[in-house]
C-alpha cells in the first residue's frame, strides 16, 4: 500500500568502459506528490540521473520503477513524463498554445478537449492572454512558465525539472520558486528537480538528495539535511559550516529533544575534547565514545562573547575580520591554526573590531558529530 | 540620443554643446564607415554592376549572323526568344532541370547535413571538411569523372551487366538524366553548406522535449526537426537551383549536345554563333527567372521565420 | 553626408579614368617593336590541345631555332569562333599578331576588318601557294587543309566503312556520334546527307534533314566529350564524324583502335588560314613567321606530325604520309562549301538541328 511513486534501484551510468561511472549504483524512493531535489555540484551525476529517469539516456545498469512498473526499457515517448528543460526547449516554430497543446496532440486528445486543457494550463501559469504569441516574443520567465504548462498539461506521471531557474535573474528566480512550488502542490505532481542551488532545494523540496561523484551522500528532508548532515560534504555544500576535530570523551545520555537517528536510536549528548582547546558539549549518534570525529557548528549557532564569562569560558580567539551586510554581521575568529566563522543578526550594540579578543561557545545541541565520515585522526 | 534632437540654445557656441559634439562624432563615424566600404563598392561596381549594365545594354543591340554587332536600340533579341516556342521549351526545361536537381540534391544532402549538424563527435569539423572537400576539385574534373562512371562501358553499366540485371547498357549520359546526376553530385557540397548554416534553430533539447511529450521518432522528425530545418532546406534548394540553371559546364559535357538549356544556349550563342545581343537577352531572361525564384524564396522564408 | 557621397563618386570616376588611361599608354609603347623583322616577339593565336603541341614541335621550335631573336607566344583557343571573339575584343588595340583559324571564320574576320592583307613582298613563300589556296582579296592564305571523315572502331569495322550510310546502320544504333552545327563537322554532314538524298543543298536541305531525323534516335552524342576520337577509343561510340588529321594521329596513339576514312560519296574540307592581325604590334616579325609557316620545310613537318595537307606546291611528303593526308589533287570528291555560303547557312542550319533533329532523340 505504501508504495513509492518512483523507485530507482542501483542505477548506474558509465559513459565509457574504464571511466568512473557518472552515476554509481544510485537508489532512492520518491513518494507520491513529493517534490524531490537532486542537489549537487556540476558533474555530480544529478542531470544524468534525471535524463535516465526521463528516458533520454539509457542506464548502464539498474532499474527505474514508476507505480510499480519497471520502465527502464520504455522509450522516452511512452513514459508519460513531463519535462522542463534548462533552456525551456519551447518549439520556436509554434505559438504558445501550439507548444502547450503538443503533448495532447501526441496523445490524440480530441481537439475540443485539447483547447480546454491548454486554456486551463495557461491560466494555471497566469499566461492565458499570451496563447497566440510567438515563443521568441516571450520573456525568460514567461517561457519558463509556458514550459511548465506544456509539461503539466499532459498530467504527467512524473514532472522532471532540469535546472529550471538557472537562466532567470535573481529576483525572478525567487518568484518562480514559490510559483513552481505552489503549482506543484496544487497539481500534486510528483516532481524530480535538478539544481545546484542549495537555497532553491531547501526552499522548494520535500526531500533533498545531495549528490556527489555519482553517489547520494544524503537523502532527507531539508531540515535534517541542514541540521544533521551525514558527511562533511553535505554540511559544507548546504549552508556554511565550521569544522572542528573532536575526541568524544563521555556519553551524557539521550538528548532532551529526543531526536532520532536514521537507525531509530535516539541521539546522545556527549562531552568532546575539541582540538585540545577544552571540553565542550556536542550531539551525535550513539556509540561514539572513544572515537575522533568531525564536529560541525553553523556560523550563526556560534556564540561569541568579548570577555570570558565564569566557568563556561569558551574557546579563546581573536577577531580577524568583520563583514557587515546590514541584516547580519559576520566575524572571522582566529583560533590557533583555524579561522572560524560566526554570524549574527545585527543589533544596535557596538560592533567589535578586528584585533579584539573573543570567546566562542555553543549549545551542545548545535554542535553535531558527523556520522557518515570515517573517523578522522586526532589533530 | 535625445540630446542630439534638442535645439541649441542661443548664446552657446556650437561645438561646445554635448549635442553637437555627439553629432560631430556620429559624422566622423559615418565617414569612417563609408571610407571602409569604398573598396568593396568599387570591386562590386567593376566586377558586377558594370558587366551587368554592359550585358543589358548589349541585349538591345542587333546581332548579325556573322558575329557583327550593330549598335542601336532594338527589342529584336527579346522578341525572338519570347515569340518562339522553342525558347519557351528551353526555358521550361531549364526550370524543370533546376527543380529536379534541387529537390533530389537537397533530399540526398539532408540526412548528411542533419548528421553533421547534430553530431557531437570530436571529428565533427573533419567530417564537415570531408563533406565539402569535393569543392577542392573543379566541377569540370568531377563532370569528366561522371562521364567515365556513367558511360556505356562505365562503372555503373558494367556492374549492372556483370550482375546480369541488364543486357544492353543503359543510357545514363549524353542526356538529361546524366546531366541531372552530375549536377546533383556537384551541387551537394553547396547544399550541405547552405543547409547547415540554416539549421541553427535545431537544438537537441527541442527533439528531446518532443520525445518526452510523447512524440515518436517519426513524429519528432515531421513535427519538430523538419519544420525547424525548413528555412535551411529552402536556402539549400535555392542555392542548388540557381547553381544548376546557371552552369553550362555540366549540361555541355554530360548532355552530349542534346540537353538544351538556357545556359548552354547562351554559351552557343556567344561562342558558336557569335550573336552577343541574343545571348545577352537570354541572360537577362535567365536573370529574371532567378529573380522570380528568389522572390518566392523570400516570401516563403519570411513566412517560415515569422 | 550627401556631399560626401558625391565626392566619393567623383573619386571613383577619376580613378577609373586614370586606370583606363594607364592601360592605353601601356600598349602604345610596345609599338616600337613593329619595325624589326628578325627580333622581338610574335603573338600567335591558334587551336589548343594536340594541335598546339604538334604545331609547336613541328613549326614553332624550328622557327625559333632559325630566328633566335624572335619569341613566339602561343595563345590557344578551343575553336576558331573563340579566337574570333578574342580578336573582336581587342580590335581597337590588338595584342595578337597572327591568327591561324578556320577559313570560314577568318573570312568573317576579313570582312570585319580584323586582318591585314598579306603580300608577296614581305612573305616570299606566298609565291608557292597555288591560286586556289590564296585569298582573292589578298588576305591571309590557306596554311593547311584537312577534311571531314568517318571515324570508326577498328574492332567493330575490320574494314573501313565505305559509305556515309554506315552511320544509319541499325547494328550500331546508339553508338553513333556526330558533332552538331555550328561545328563544321555537323554543317558538312548536313550538306553531305542532303547531297546523298539528291538535293542541291545550296537551295534546300529538307530531304537531308528528314534523313538526319531518322538518325537522331541512334545518336549517342551530338557533342562528344572530351572529343569524338576518345569516344570511339573508349567504346562509348563505334562510329561517327571526325577530322582526318586528328583521326590519323589518334589511330597511331591508340594502337589503331580507331580508324578514319573518306566515304565514297565525298566529303568537305576543313581549311585553316594564316592571318595577319590588323594593327599587329609586331607586324614585321609576324610576317617573318607567316613566311616560315608557308615554307616547304614547315609544311612538311606539320604534315608528318599531325597529317594536315600542305597548302604549298613545293612541299614533298613521303608516300606513307601522303597516303594519310587529305588529297588536294582532285582524287577525292569534295563538296564545295564555300565560305560565303557557310556564313549564310551556319545560323539557319544550327537552328534546324536544334529544333528538328536533336529534339527527335
Amino acid at each position: 500500500m505504501n508504495q513509492s511513486k518512483l523507485s530507482i534501484v542501483d542505477l548506474t551510468k558509465r559513459y565509457a568502459p574504464g571511466l568512473d561511472p557518472a552515476v554509481d549504483k544510485l537508489s532512492m524512493e520518491v513518494e507520491e506528490g513529493h517534490l524531490v531535489a537532486l542537489l549537487g555540484p556540476s558533474g555530480c551525476g544529478k542531470t544524468t540521473t534525471l535524463r535516465m529517469v526521463a528516458g533520454l539516456m539509457d542506464p548502464t545498469a539498474g532499474s527505474i520503477i514508476v507505480d510499480g512498473r519497471d520502465i527502464t526499457q520504455t522509450p522516452v515517448n511512452k513514459r508519460g513524463m513531463g519535462m522542463v528543460f534548462q533552456s525551456y526547449a519551447l518549439f520556436p516554430h509554434m505559438d504558445v498554445a501550439q507548444n502547450v497543446a503538443f503533448g495532447l496532440q501526441m496523445r490524440r486528445v480530441p481537439p475540443a478537449e485539447q483547447s480546454r486543457r491548454v486554456a486551463a494550463a495557461l491560466d494555471m501559469v497566469k499566461l492565458g492572454h499570451l496563447a497566440k504569441r510567438k515563443v521568441r516574443e516571450l520573456s525568460g520567465g514567461q517561457q519558463q512558465r509556458i514550459a511548465l504548462a506544456r509539461a503539466l498539461v499532459v498530467e504527467p506521471t512524473l514532472l522532471l525539472l532540469d535546472e529550471p531557474l538557472s537562466n532567470l535573474d535573481a529576483k525572478l528566480r525567487e518568484t518562480m520558486r514559490s510559483e513552481i512550488r505552489s503549482i506543484q502542490q496544487r497539481t500534486r505532481a510528483t516532481t524530480l528537480f535538478v539544481t545546484h542551488d542549495q537555497d532553491e532545494a531547501l526552499d522548494m523540496a520535500d526531500r533533498i538528495a545531495v549528490m556527489n561523484g555519482g553517489l547520494i551522500e544524503q537523502y532527507d528532508s531539508p531540515s535534517v539535511i541542514y541540521e544533521r548532515p551525514n558527511t562533511r560534504f553535505v554540511a559544507d555544500f548546504i549552508g556554511q559550516a565550521n569544522f572542528l576535530t573532536a575526541s568524544v570523551v563521555a556519553d551524557n545520555g539521550p538528548t532532551a529533544s529526543g531526536g532520532a537517528t536514521a537507525g531509530g536510536a535516539s541521539e546522545r549528548n556527549y562531552t568532546v575534547d575539541v582540538d585540545g582547546l577544552g571540553r565542550y558539549g556536542a550531539t551525535g549518534h550513539p556509540g561514539f565514545v572513544g572515537s575522533t570525529r568531525e564536529l560541525v557548528v553553523r556560523p550563526h549557532r556560534l556564540r561569541v562573547s568579548l570577555e570570558a564569562r565564569g566557568g563556561e569560558a569558551g574557546i579563546a580567539g581573536t577577531i580577524v575580520g568583520v563583514s557587515y551586510t546590514g541584516d547580519t554581521v559576520g566575524f572571522s575568529v582566529r583560533v590557533g591554526e583555524r579561522t572560524l566563522q560566526a554570524q549574527f543578526m545585527t543589533s544596535s550594540a557596538a560592533v567589535p573590531r578586528p584585533g579584539d579578543s573573543a570567546y566562542l561557545s555553543w549549545n551542545p545541541s548545535d554542535a553535531y558529530l558527523l556520522p557518515g565520515n570515517p573517523e578522522v585522526a586526532a589533530a | 540620443m535625445t540630446t542630439t534632437q534638442t535645439q541649441e540654445r542661443p548664446g552657446l557656441r556650437a561645438g561646445n554643446t554635448p549635442g553637437s559634439l555627439e553629432k560631430a562624432k556620429a559624422r566622423r563615424d559615418r565617414r569612417t564607415y563609408t571610407a571602409l566600404l569604398i573598396p568593396a563598392i568599387l570591386g562590386l561596381l567593376v566586377s558586377f554592376v558594370l558587366p551587368l549594365a554592359y550585358m543589358i545594354r548589349m541585349s538591345f543591340n542587333h546581332g548579325e549572323a556573322d558575329g557583327v554587332i550593330i549598335e542601336g536600340f532594338t527589342l529584336d533579341s527579346y522578341i525572338q526568344p519570347l515569340s518562339d516556342p522553342f525558347y519557351w521549351k528551353v526555358t521550361l526545361d531549364t526550370f524543370q532541370m533546376g527543380v529536379v536537381v534541387g529537390v533530389v540534391c537537397v533530399a540526398l544532402s539532408y540526412p548528411i547535413t542533419l548528421f553533421l549538424a547534430r553530431t557531437t563527435s570530436k571529428y565533427k569539423s573533419a567530417l564537415l571538411a570531408i563533406a565539402i572537400a569535393p569543392l577542392l576539385t573543379s566541377a569540370v574534373v568531377r563532370t569528366y569523372g561522371w562521364m567515365v562512371i556513367l558511360g556505356s562501358n562505365g562503372l555503373v553499366n558494367s556492374s549492372l551487366e556483370a550482375l546480369g540485371l541488364i543486357s544492353a547498357p543503359l543510357k545514363l549520359t549524353n542526356n538529361m538524366l546524366g546531366v541531372q546526376i552530375g549536377l546533383v553530385e556537384i551541387s551537394m557540397p553547396y547544399a550541405i553548406l547552405a543547409m547547415i548554416s540554416g539549421f541553427g534553430r535545431l537544438n537537441p533539447q527541442l527533439e528531446e522535449a518532443a520525445g518526452s511529450l510523447g512524440a515518436s521518432k517519426f513524429q519528432i522528425f515531421t513535427k519538430v526537426t523538419l519544420p525547424l530545418t525548413l528555412p535551411g532546406v529552402l536556402t539549400g534548394f535555392l542555392m542548388v537551383f540557381v547553381l544548376s540553371i546557371s552552369t553550362f559546364i555540366t549540361p555541355t559535357l554530360l548532355g552530349g549536345g542534346s540537353v538544351q538549356v538556357l545556359a548552354t544556349e547562351i554559351y552557343d550563342q556567344t561562342t558558336g554563333l557569335l550573336n552577343w545581343p541574343f545571348a545577352a537577352a537570354l541572360s537577362v531572361i535567365l536573370l529574371v527567372l532567378f529573380g522570380a525564384v528568389v522572390a518566392v524564396y523570400q516570401r516563403l522564408t519570411k513566412k517560415l521565420g515569422g | 553626408m550627401r556631399s560626401y557621397t558625391k565626392y566619393g563618386m567623383a573619386a571613383t570616376a577619376l580613378m577609373m579614368a586614370s586606370a583606363l588611361a594607364l592601360s592605353a599608354c601601356g600598349n602604345t609603347s610596345s609599338g616600337s617593336d613593329a619595325a624589326s623583322a628578325t627580333s622581338g616577339e610574335v603573338d600567335v593565336i591558334a587551336y589548343s590541345g594536340i594541335w598546339q603541341d604538334q604545331y609547336t614541335a613541328a613549326v614553332i621550335k624550328p622557327f625559333q631555332a632559325k630566328y633566335p631573336n624572335i619569341k613566339i607566344n602561343f595563345a590557344s583557343k578551343r575553336s576558331s569562333a573563340d579566337m574570333l571573339s578574342a580578336l573582336q575584343g581587342q580590335k581597337s588595340n590588338p595584342n595578337t599578331d597572327v591568327a591561324i583559324m578556320d577559313q570560314s571564320v577568318s573570312e568573317s574576320g576579313n570582312k570585319q576588318g580584323l586582318f591585314d592583307k598579306v603580300d608577296a613582298s614581305a612573305v616570299a613563300n606566298l609565291a608557292n601557294v597555288p591560286d586556289k589556296f590564296r585569298n582573292k582579296d589578298g588576305y591571309g592564305p590557306v596554311a593547311m587543309l584537312d577534311a571531314i571523315g568517318v571515324v570508326y572502331d577498328t574492332k567493330a569495322f575490320p574494314t573501313a566503312p565505305a559509305s556515309w550510310n554506315a552511320l544509319w546502320d541499325k547494328s550500331t544504333c546508339g553508338k553513333v556520334n556526330v558533332v552538331a552545327p555550328p561545328s563544321l563537322l555537323g554543317i558538312s554532314l548536313t550538306a553531305i546527307t542532303s547531297s546523298m538524298e539528291g538535293e542541291d543543298y545550296t537551295k534546300s536541305i529538307d530531304k537531308g534533314v528528314d534523313k538526319l531525323k531518322q538518325l537522331a534516335p541512334c545518336i549517342q552524342t551530338f557533342a562528344p566529350n572530351p572529343d569524338e576520337y576518345q569516344n570511339v577509343i573508349t567504346g562509348q561510340t563505334v562510329i561517327g564524324l571526325g577530322q582526318n588529321a586528328r583521326g590519323q594521329y589518334y589511330a597511331d596513339q591508340s594502337g589503331k583502335k580507331i580508324g578514319v576514312a573518306f566515304p565514297k560519296e565525298g566529303t568537305a574540307y576543313q581549311i585553316n588560314t594564316i592571318n595577319l592581325v590588323k594593327g599587329a604590334p609586331h607586324s614585321a616579325a609576324a610576317k617573318t613567321f607567316i613566311n616560315y609557316a608557308l615554307s616547304a620545310e614547315a609544311q612538311e613537318a606539320f604534315a608528318k606530325a599531325l597529317f594536315y595537307a600542305p597548302s604549298v606546291s613545293n612541299a614533298k611528303l613521303p608516300a606513307d604520309v601522303q597516303a594519310r593526308v587529305v588529297p588536294t589533287d582532285g582524287s577525292l570528291k569534295i563538296l564545295p562549301l564555300d565560305v560565303d555560303f557557310l556564313a549564310s547557312v551556319r545560323d539557319k542550319w544550327t537552328e534546324t538541328w536544334k529544333r528538328q533533329i536533336i529534339t527527335k532523340q
